[in-house]
């Protein structure tokens, strides 16, 4: 009979059932307990929020900013990180994704501030790039054609109604994130909204 | 206010009235507007761009199709090297001359690698309440628990108990006054990542 000592054995599975510390496994976490876990320090739950909303973040950012690709890039990093160092600021775990989106409009608009020092309420539509908006509206998917038609729209308006119209947030919230009186923001969203819907009109 | 030229009507109302409503969930309904076509015809078309509207995110993330993974990956490489380490607890020492203290961060995870190695379960938090400035003073521990469903969830928590006053016991610089295990939540497989 061999020694025992020197047999090669292999781990029994634990007859509980597998453990749950793999990465995978914290993407079966519901957002409130990826917040709470990362604001104890787990950096791998606050990668798996990240990977969950990260995505949608960017893509708010930079329909905010409405061009310039890599400065969506530049604002989600950001908000990413401010996130990681508040995580252990959220009041409401279960509505992080609320908390998330309002720190990568921020970013966002931090950015739209630059480029304009008061975000300008008087600009007139910039030129729409390459092609006209009926051709855009003519050859494309409904949502598409929206994304065309709110690229085109000046960056304050842009800002305001994708707050609103995507992000959710209440006329006091748009005024508080951009800094704008509640009559400004009221009358871009207007106009904004009046925009949208004559050039979508192709679209019934 | 100076925006005459968006008072444009449908209906008796403006664009601004309409989409309030809509937000509303058109309730409590407004006879006045319900009644007037005009209305009514601005606010299906409304409801119809409101709906393109909240499919243009996830539009967006289709086509961005992973260009997501470069820049998430930055992130995550940058937030390992900064921690949340909480509290400093001092250590009871007799030499007058150091000190030494240990992070609330650093027995967290403790708690944690230590749950996380129980069939079905993962720590969602630990929580210290009392004076953790005073060496050896006594503290309360809550440890909240996610418990998967199939799991025997109260031998689970009794396991964790188990071995977790065990180490606190070896390794916290504190006396643990009470120790409370709260399952705070259920693990649901296919969550989306």
């Amino acid at each position: 009979m061999p020694n025992p000592e020197f047999v090669t054995r292999e781990p029994k599975p634990d007859p509980r059932g597998p453990t749950l510390t793999e990465d995978t496994q914290l993407s079966f976490l519901s957002d409130g307990s990826l917040v709470e876990r990362s604001a104890d320090g787990d950096a791998a739950a606050f990668g798996v929020l990240i990977h969950r909303y990260g995505p949608l973040m960017r893509a708010y950012a930079a329909r905010i900013l409405g061009h310039g690709d890599g400065e969506a890039d530049d604002a989600v990093q950001e908000a990413s990180l401010l996130a990681w160092q508040r995580i252990d600021t959220v009041e409401e775990p279960d509505r992080v994704r609320t908390w998330l989106f309002r720190i990568a409009a921020n970013k966002a608009l931090d950015r739209l501030r630059r480029r304009h020092p008061h975000l300008d309420l008087e600009a007139l539509p910039e030129a729409s790039e390459d092609r006209p908006v009926d051709e855009v509206v003519a050859t494309r998917m409904q949502v598409d054609a929206l994304a065309g038609v709110v690229q085109n729209l000046p960056d304050a308006q842009r800002a305001v109604w994708v707050l609103r119209e995507i992000g959710g947030a209440s006329y006091a919230e748009i005024a508080e994130q951009t800094g704008l009186s509640a009559a400004s923001v009221r009358g871009l969203l207007a106009r904004a909204r009046r925009t949208v819907l004559e050039q979508m009109e192709g679209w019934r | 206010m100076n925006d005459d030229d968006v008072d444009d009507r449908f209906g008796a109302f403006t664009l601004d009235e309409l989409s309030d409503y809509l937000d509303s969930g058109r309730d409590p309904v407004r006879d006045d507007i319900e009644s007037d076509a005009a209305a009514r015809a601005a606010l299906v078309r409304l409801g119809e761009l409101r709906a393109a509207s909240s499919e243009l995110l996830d539009a967006d993330v289709r086509a961005a199709d992973g260009a997501d993974e470069g820049w998430i990956a930055g992130v995550l490489a940058s937030i390992r090297t900064t921690a949340h380490a909480g509290r400093d607890i001092p250590v009871p020492d007799d030499d007058p001359s150091s000190t030494l203290v240990v992070t609330e961060g650093a027995i967290r995870g403790l708690v944690r690698a230590l749950g996380d190695t129980l069939p079905g379960v993962l720590v969602r938090r630990t929580r210290f309440t009392g004076d953790l400035s005073v060496p050896g003073g006594p503290v309360d521990v809550e440890v909240a628990i996610v418990v998967d469903p199939a799991a025997p969830i109260r031998s689970r928590a009794d396991e964790l108990r188990t071995i977790v006053a065990a180490a606190l016991a070896e390794h916290a610089p504190f006396e643990v006054r009470s120790l409370t295990v709260r399952v705070a939540d259920l693990l649901a497989p296919g969550r989306n990542q």
